[in-house]
């Protein structure tokens, strides 16, 4: 029993402080308003607070903290991307990831696990292979490996994928872990709230102002504010809050899809990724196995699940545990991902001053939490791109000098 | 899942159809300018609404449009490009 | 082994749903007892008297029966094969050996039962709030987190059975076959078109089969409606089928005895029923306190006395009704507790009053008293309960009694709805949700719906069948319109008394407490979202079924809203779990094989997947790398033939046949002459590399094109929509899977098709990059001098079905040369030596051609060709990368494909083909690096497991680079 939870046992009172407050009304202007209290917005307020000194700073939610992306992903956290641009970006978001219980003094349950992306066919044994390279070439962990590595880490696994496709070994990236997602925005959440950051939940944008080129304020269905700066953290929603200002970008939106399986004991300890089965599954703390697929193949602004989705999905699950037969689906759900051609994030400036991007995060935002938070916080408060991201400024569409991640991040996880 | 429509074969599974993005007219290469060029390639009409959109039932190779909602997936009319 | 346990029931009853004439042994937790055929595992158990049928997943305290109709969740049973069986809803089955899941010891001495006696210590989201300081403990707590979570074990040994899977369509489809689904089933039967009526239990009836006093002439009514059924022929009836899902535009799953169903309805009549909903009071989990409806349920369907003496908790009607089912099974009621102040005057209530069976109007339970070990209880103090639902400890009596009975409300069974879109509202008159809008084409009808009467619900029924079948064959449909309903207040709107010591739950899954949901909104938790996700009440295994609601109420008093304001958490599928082998299906693979397959298998090929196609890697019985040397020097030196029929192959028709291919590849075709073939390289719209292959000139009007393997059908498809757009005289038509092709390389292909043909093949009258159409070996052939491997070569295109004649005959002519086949591995480095790219392995999702080495195929003096306005941006710049050729004389370390060019510190590009040449008798490759160091003669570093090699930059290609060869 840890010493901290015995003050549950012997006080009579729950004197547990608030997480966050219901601020009863939107004060007439802020330095910064962030739109969306997902991970990304809550974590952007955090570091504005904490690291430059910037308090007064309105985060408006539609619906309520972390009910987008950042609760609906499967929690997975990762470095081992394809471009250097890539690797370094993400590489800084595990490093914070790895401090952030003790910072936020909150358990968010970051369980490093081991992340293996396994290749069926010579093709993406390549590409593994690259990817290995570059990771290490920047100092991050990741190796390739052949299947008698991936058997003792996974004893279970059939290696055979049903002797349809065999395995022919993996990507293996020791640093890759789990947490619980909800928590990480809570834990932003709070600290950004006891840094003075006012959170309103239930506050819908319903437009931008915006003067000459410059953003002046923001109108929401709890009244207008005044604000020079407005960072857009909406991933799946961005598209109509950019219509509000007039900015044109590559984004599409499709759903990505998951489920839960009821409750087992421990019998998965890596997390398990194969693009060509369009799968990823883990274990989490409680038990379930969490798993999902690729994006759903056409656009909607939806969160509908699929029978299609979750047949696949069973289908592929088998190939690798064949023994999975009787266990059960709990629940499935979908999450609006905000997809980019070259499968990168869209972050920084815009062409309207003082209005900033934090888009583009298709089906890797989660793991980006952290180091988006960093990032932005910088790019807002210096009104200049932070180095890491840099590379995925709006512009580099019209430059053609696009970052492409599709090798790592299609089927993201 | 979900029925579409092909103005050829009638209504079929959306599991025979593939997306082709949306409609979009390609400006002439000659007169627009490098930055109109890079729009055509890479900006798409994200937000959600009806669009006018490629598909193409893959059993027998007819493409056509879909008038649908992004936002609801509700497929309004479709018909064939030069209709 | 000792005696089965076995308790005789009460006398048999008509309409029970087991068979006493077979017995059946099984064990559970190394117990044997005996039950009758169609008994559940918990009929069976609790029948034979045992109360304590499992632990609870966070305290473990023990759990008995509470629904007995699937939302037990905290029975699960596993067998060593299967984990978390519900022992509610399973039927026991002769010889079924069963434990409880997530028990340590067994589930009487449970040594994690401790966590009860802790609780105090773990409070709603304690992990939280501990064992992340020090960080380095973490791993360790979470091991032990980990063991402590979790239901069932897997056995990793289990073998894999396949799952059945069926279509099927109606008009109109009936969830659900209570009064309100048969009743339904018959008006839209009777209206024609084909009705599915869809039940999960093993009869029609639903509620109704254990009405008991409830409802005393129903088994009449069931009956009588079944007979009606049984003559619409249009009227199927599945029963045990239970629906999982309701997907987009009624596209409904079903799990029944024939595996998953899928099911498309034009319409759909919701009439799932309602889930009964507990009270919530301290010690509400214990064995012996149940739902109402469970306990009719074990009385009426398995003849199982639940208890000896009751205290019925009601807040409704129904819950007389109960207690009279219990006093007529001979259980002694105590007393009937009824929340309400006002007692109604129904019948049941009269009934009640004149058995002499005292009322406690106005009164809850403030507390259950556990028995020893908190196994069963053993009596309950009841207390007044004012307005604001809150008890009143002061003036609580004590009541003995070894069961509680409760029946103060429902929720309706909505999930269908709700996953289909529609929404639930809330009716504070009512203390109901009721379905609001209702998506097209979906209606409700009976419980689910609010009705409750069983005359309003069989009206309710019939009209909303009516509806379905006016929808479903296109007429107008009548309006929506609430039946008069006897029953005014099913539900008792706050069933809720608070306790200062806790273990008063609210989710009996995930042991949620009301002090937790309370708590975690003075944290801040405070929308019905943010508790479920913070406390998860909801989360389990029964999705919330019987503690969503009550979650909302609680939360709407802590937060001070009304319930319909909280609302309730998003509906999705499913609605039970279902496993992952039903819904896997059995699990097709399809594989692409060619119409050679049979000979490459006869060869001796080793056999790889090329996307969805099967190819030889290469022919054995060699090991890998001797085989492939031999292939190759086979090739160099005399002749081989390998299957390209995994090629795209395309015939481009038309007046406009040559402007289309201008437009689509970055080469000129226009001027393309009769007889001839030509590379052709395609970009996308931003100028990168899409595919190549090889364009012949057929005629004026005709064109055959070759693309990738992998992107034949992008490029089928793409060509098509371009044709269109254009509005081009032109016809696509994909051969791909009609034709078969091989490729005749090596100095002897010549010899050995001059052997096949009358067709003249001589070096001046059948060029290279000439193309013909001519009989070979019987077979109308379209033959292309192509020389991808770097030799004289002949590509041969010929209708499937006579490909592997051609084949046969290729290699019987070829006798003489020693004619080998080589397979996609010996190709790949007689390409490279070669110096030929391939498509997708030499270039990435970002490669145009300047980089790739194929800016001589590239056109930019043409009108247009896509992605022609993209280069143009971009050729002006200096490429950041650029393909070259390499050798290392020293190759004790050999790179691989993917290992990177560096320069210090900086990535340069990477290898993207490395080989051995057998000919050359040195390793080669081709790299991406800086432009400056393509410049033949530069030693460039190549990263290889952490050590740096050196390789020198050299002009390609490696062999033959006058070509004379592949020209000869």
């Amino acid at each position: 029993m840890p010493h901290r939870l015995l003050r549950f046992g012997l006080s009579k009172k729950y004197n547990e402080p608030r997480m966050f407050r219901s601020p009863e009304q939107l004060k007439k202007s802020y330095d910064v308003v962030i739109i969306g209290a997902g991970g990304h917005g809550l974590a952007t307020a955090y570091y504005l607070a904490r690291d430059h000194g910037i308090t007064n700073v309105a985060v408006l939610e539609r619906a309520y903290i972390g009910g987008g992306g950042t609760g609906r992903n499967t929690a997975i956290v990762r470095a081992n991307y394809l471009t250097p641009e890539g690797v370094a970006f993400y590489d800084e978001s595990v490093r914070l990831f790895q401090d952030l219980s003790a910072d936020f003094d909150l358990n968010l349950f970051y369980s490093q696990r081991g992340h293996f992306t396994l290749a069926h066919s010579d093709a993406s044994l390549r590409t593994m292979r690259w990817r290995a390279e570059v990771n290490k070439h920047l100092g991050v962990d990741s190796e390739l490996v052949d299947t008698a590595f991936i058997k003792e880490k996974c004893p279970h696994i059939d290696l055979s994928c049903g002797g349809h496709a065999p395995v022919m070994g993996a990507l293996f990236h020791p640093p890759g872990a789990i947490a619980r997602h909800d928590a990480v925005a809570w834990g932003y959440g709070r600290g950004a709230d006891q840094r003075g950051v006012e959170i309103h939940q239930q506050t819908e944008v319903t437009g931008i102002l915006v003067e000459g080129d410059k953003v002046t304020g923001v109108q929401t269905n709890r009244g207008t504010v005044e604000t020079s700066k407005v960072v857009c953290a909406v991933a799946g929603y961005t598209p109509p809050l950019l219509e509000m200002v007039g900015i044109k970008t590559p984004l599409v939106i499709q759903p990505l899809q998951a489920c839960v399986s009821e409750p087992l004991k421990p019998w998965l300890d890596t997390i398990i990724v194969s693009a060509s089965l369009h799968l990823y599954v883990s274990q989490s703390s409680r038990g379930e196995l969490v798993t999902g697929a690729s994006l759903d193949p056409y656009p909607i602004h939806s969160t509908r699940s699929t029978l299609d989705f979750v047949e696949g999905l069973s289908g592929h699950l088998l190939d690798l545990f064949p023994f999975l037969g009787d266990v059960k689906i709990m629940r499935q759900w979908a999450g609006l991902s905000d997809v980019t051609p070259d499968f990168s994030p869209i972050m920084g400036l815009s062409p309207v001053e003082g209005f900033y991007l934090d888009a583009g995060w298709g089906t890797w935002g989660f793991k980006a939490t952290p180091v988006c938070g960093k990032t932005m916080s910088y790019t807002v408060a210096e009104n200049k791109p932070h180095p890491l991201i840099e590379p995925f400024r709006l512009s580099r569409f019209k430059e053609f000098e696009l970052v492409g991640e599709k090798g790592a991040a299609s089927v993201g996880h | 899942m979900k029925i579409m429509t092909c103005p050829v074969n009638g209504p079929r599974p959306l599991q025979e159809f593939v997306y082709g993005g949306d409609l979009t007219e390609m400006p002439c290469p000659d007169q627009a300018t490098d930055e109109q060029w890079a729009a055509y390639v890479f900006e798409r009409d994200g937000a959600p609404g009806l669009h006018k959109e490629w598909w193409y039932h893959a059993p027998s190779g007819v493409w056509f449009i879909a008038e649908r909602d992004t936002g609801t997936d509700e497929i309004c009319r479709t018909y064939l490009y030069n209709d | 082994m000792t005696d089965p346990i076995f308790i005789e029931r009460l006398p048999a009853a008509g309409d029970e749903w087991i068979d006493r004439d077979q017995r059946l042994c099984f064990s559970f937790e190394g117990r044997c007892h005996r039950a009758y055929a169609g008994d559940t595992v918990s009929s069976a158990l609790w029948g034979n008297g045992v109360r304590l049928l499992g632990r609870s997943f966070k305290y473990h305290r023990p759990r008995g029966v509470y629904s007995m109709c699937g939302h037990d969740a905290n029975v699960m049973l596993e067998d060593g094969e299967t984990p978390n069986i519900r022992g509610d809803t399973t039927l026991v089955e002769d010889g079924m050996e069963l434990t409880a899941v997530n028990t340590v010891g067994s589930l009487r001495h449970d040594l994690a039962g401790l966590n009860d006696r802790m609780s105090g210590f773990l409070p709603v989201g304690f992990y939280y709030k501990a064992f992340h300081t020090p960080s380095w403990m973490f791993p360790n707590w979470e091991r032990m987190i980990r063991g402590i979570a979790g239901l069932g074990k897997v056995n990793p040994a289990a073998e894999w059975k396949p799952s059945p899977k069926g279509y099927d369509a109606c008009d109109v489809l009936i969830v659900g076959g209570g009064p309100s689904g048969m009743a339904a089933a018959l008006a839209a039967g009777r209206a024609g078109g084909r009705v599915v009526l869809v039940e999960d239990t093993r009869c029609l009836g639903g509620s109704l089969c254990y009405a008991g006093a409830t409802a005393p002439e129903s088994a009449a009514t069931v009956n009588s409606m079944r007979d009606e059924l049984e003559k619409l022929e249009n009227v199927e009836v599945r029963l045990n089928t239970s629906v999982r899902g309701c997907y987009s535009e009624n596209w409904l799953a079903f799990i029944g005895p024939g595996g998953l169903t899928k099911m498309r309805a034009t319409a759909v009549v919701v009439a799932t029923g309602a889930y009964e909903q507990p009270a919530v009071f301290r010690h509400n989990d214990l064995p012996g306190v149940m739902l109402g409806t469970a306990a009719q349920r074990l009385v009426h369907l398995y003849r199982v006395k639940p208890m000896q003496r009751a205290l019925v908790l009601v807040g409704n009607d129904y819950g007389y009704g109960v207690a009279l089912d219990l006093k007529a099974a001979g259980v002694e009621i105590a007393a009937v507790a009824d929340f309400r102040e006002t007692i109604g005057k129904g019948e049941l209530v009269h009934d009640v009053k004149t058995a002499g069976i005292e009322i406690l109007a106005g009164q809850g339970v403030y507390e259950a008293r556990p028995a020893g070990g908190l196994v069963g209880i053993k009596g309950a103090r009841v207390c007044p309960v004012n307005s604001a639902g809150t008890g009143l400890s002061t003036s609580a009596t004590n009541v003995n009694c070894d069961g509680i009975v409760m029946a103060t409300g429902w929720a309706p069974a909505g999930d269908l709805i709700g996953q289909a879109g529609g929404r639930l509202d809330y009716v504070p008159e009512a203390a109901q949700f009721r379905p609001g809008e209702l998506p097209p084409g979906m209606f409700a009808a009976g419980r689910v719906n609010g009705v409750f009467g069983v005359d309003a619900r069989l009206e309710d029924g019939e009209h909303a069948g009516g509806q379905a079948a006016a929808f479903a064959a296109g007429k107008e449909v009548p309006a929506r319109r609430r039946p008069a309903d006897e029953i005014t207040a099913p539900s008792y709107p706050y069933p809720i008394i608070k306790h200062p010591k806790g273990k008063a739950f609210v989710d009996f899954d995930e042991d949620v407490q009301v002090k937790d949901i309370v708590n975690a909104v003075k944290e801040g938790y405070d929308s019905v979202e943010l508790v479920k996700r913070y406390a998860t009440v909801g989360m389990g295994p029964s999705q919330g079924k019987i503690s969503n609601l009550n979650s909302s109420r609680v939360l709407a008093t802590a937060t001070g809203q009304a319930v319909g304001a909280v609302g309730y958490t998003t509906f999705r599928p499913f609605t039970r779990p279902t496993t992952i082998g039903e819904l896997a299906g059995r699990r097709f693979h399809p594989d692409r094989r060619t119409p050679i397959h049979s000979r490459h298998q006869a060869a001796g090929a080793v056999f790889m997947h090329a996307g969805a196609w099967l190819r030889p890697e290469y022919y054995g019985p060699l090991v890998r790398h001797q085989a492939i040397v031999r292939e190759v020097q086979a090739v160099r030196r005399r002749a081989g033939v390998i299957d390209v029929g995994t090629l795209g192959k395309i015939d481009v028709c038309g007046a406009d046949a040559a402007e289309f291919l201008e437009r689509m590849y970055t080469g000129r075709f226009s001027d393309l002459k009769l007889g001839k073939c030509r590379y052709a390289l395609m970009c996308d719209e931003s100028g990168v590399v899409a595919d190549d292959g090889m364009s012949a000139r057929l005629g004026d009007d005709r064109f055959y094109v070759t693309t990738t393997s992998s992107g034949s059908a992008a490029i089928v498809r793409e060509m098509k929509r371009w044709a269109i757009i254009w509005g081009l005289e032109v016809t696509i038509i994909d051969h791909t899977g009609q034709f078969g092709a091989l490729n005749l390389a090596g100095p002897e292909s010549r010899r050995i098709l001059g052997r096949l043909t009358d067709l003249d093949i001589g070096a001046d009258s059948f060029e290279y990059l000439g193309f013909r159409q001519a009989v070979v070996a019987g077979v109308n052939c379209r033959l292309m001098r192509v020389g991808f491997v770097g030799e004289l070569g002949y590509e041969l295109h010929v209708p499937a079905q006579h490909a592997a004649v051609l084949w046969d005959a290729v290699v019987e002519a070829g006798q003489p040369e020693e004619i080998m086949p080589f397979g996609v591995e010996a190709q790949r480095l007689l390409r490279m030596e070669k110096g030929h790219q391939i498509i997708g392995q030499d270039t990435d999702a970002l490669t145009t051609p300047l980089e790739a080495g194929l800016a001589w195929a590239v056109k930019m003096a043409k009108p247009f060709f896509i992605g022609q306005r993209s280069l143009k941006i971009i050729a002006p710049r200096p490429n950041v990368r650029s393909l070259a050729g390499f050798v290392m004389h020293d190759s004790t370390v050999m790179p691989a494909e993917c290992h990177l060019v560096v320069d210090g510190d900086e990535i340069c590009g990477r290898v993207t083909s490395i080989a051995r040449s057998p000919t050359l008798g040195q390793v080669i490759g081709m790299a991406y690096m800086r432009p400056d160091q393509t410049i033949p003669g530069t030693v460039i570093d190549i990263c290889v497991e952490g050590r740096l090699v050196q390789a020198e930059v050299v002009k390609l290609p490696f062999y033959d680079p006058s070509n004379e060869r592949q020209k000869s």
